[in-house]
């Protein structure tokens, strides 16, 4: 048994004074297992969609007070949450679900303005938001901060509401959450401070630039937002992401790689071998680059 | 400190490929690209690891096949397991 454990991890004159788990072989069925878990993970998403789920961490609540931290932070005034501009929101992320899209105008040519005026908001300015795939509320946040063209409709000065909706179904197979945040300043409150109930009605809209554009398929929806009282996701059933799943087994297999080149390294140097095999030290730093590049990067997608 | 033989031969080789690989994590991280331009870059730093390996093996006279592929492999694993995290 020791020794089981000794020719997987260490150099030995048996092992050719090479690791096992560093030989070529290895690494290409260690690629294949989790080209396999990959395929599985998605295969029971599709198959059995209530064993993997989706976020469960974001909220309603939360997507508005951190709206509304960003822009107090710039001395602009907060969001005032809306109902009927959540129904518009809600309804948006339904018809992604309903549709086979992600993105602001649907294939038949739906525009996000068609759902703030199927809701009846009549609207001086509007905006819209999209993120899907995320686990939680931050990096939801810090995601659409860190996209010019979003951040400049969280932190704009002329939208008075907000309205959030989130929904969970099947797109392309997977299930996830689809994010959708509606701004708007009424029609009523520029007329109203304006003295002019002549305004031309629905002259402004705003449209993060098109940063990507996915083709997706439909399954199954679930609504878990209510337009009129914010509800938290994490009272639904809990469930793994399978996002999420991928990435804790690539973190698993990566941090196993490094550690063993590096066991490996440090007795070859030890005992002063010489051998014919590529740069440990190279190796290490690909893989801890490509590890930090895992860990660092946003989980989902925003539009 | 113990510092490996490789790279006090050839200081400014490894020099060069950490700072090849910070330039990279970088631009991806701040150069706000899209998903896709994102896997481009990393499939990029897979490519330019292995021309590195080419030159540094073959400046220490032991370029062989089984040398190329073990970096072919590694940097096969690394892409992958990338690629599969988020796409």
């Amino acid at each position: 048994m020791k020794y089981f454990w000794k020719h997987w991890f260490l150099p030995l004159e048996k092992n050719n004074h090479r690791s096992a788990l560093l030989r070529t072989n290895t690494l290409l069925i260690l690629i294949a297992f989790y080209l396999f878990n990959h395929s599985l993970i998605k295969f029971i998403s599709v198959i059995k969609p209530g064993i993997l789920g989706y976020s469960s961490e974001i909220t309603i609540q939360k997507v508005i007070d951190q709206t509304n931290q960003k822009r107090q932070e710039i001395g602009l005034k907060p969001l005032k949450y809306n109902s009927i501009l959540s129904e518009s929101a809600t309804k948006k992320a339904q018809d992604m679900f309903t549709n086979n899209y992600w993105a602001h105008t649907s294939p038949t040519g739906t525009t996000p303005w068609d759902f703030f005026k199927s809701v009846g908001y009549k609207y001086s300015v509007a905006g819209e938001n999209l993120a899907r795939d995320f686990y939680d509320t931050d990096s939801l946040m810090k995601a659409w901060m860190n996209s010019p063209t979003h951040r400049d409709n969280i932190v704009n000065s002329k939208y008075q509401e907000i309205g959030i909706g989130v929904v969970n179904g099947v797109l392309g197979g997977i299930k996830t959450t689809l994010v959708v945040q509606h701004f708007g300043t009424p029609l009523v409150a520029i007329a109203s401070d304006t003295k002019n109930v002549n305004t031309k009605q629905n002259t402004e809209v705003t449209l993060p630039a098109d940063s990507q554009t996915q083709e997706t398929t439909l399954n199954n929806q679930e609504i878990i937002s209510l337009p009129q009282t914010p509800e938290v996701l994490s009272q639904q059933k809990k469930l793994i992401s399978p996002l999420l799943l991928n990435k804790i087994i690539s973190l698993v297999l990566f941090s196993l790689i490094i550690t063993v080149l590096f066991i490996d390294g440090f007795v070859t140097l030890k005992n002063n071998h010489h051998r014919l095999t590529g740069s440990n030290i190279g190796h290490i730093g690909f893989l801890f680059m490509i590890l930090l590049l895992i860990i660092t990067s946003q989980q989902g997608a925003i539009f | 400190m113990i510092i490996p033989s490789e790279i006090k031969k050839k200081p400014f080789e490894y020099l060069f490929l950490v700072l090849f690989f910070t330039i990279g994590i970088c631009f991806y991280l701040f150069a706000g690209l899209s998903s896709s331009n994102q896997r481009f870059v990393v499939i990029s730093l897979g490519a330019g690891y292995f021309f590195w390996s080419l030159y540094h093996h073959y400046h220490r006279g032991d370029l062989s096949l089984s040398i190329i592929i073990e970096y072919l492999v590694f940097i096969l694993f690394g892409i992958v397991l990338f690629s599969g995290t988020f796409f």
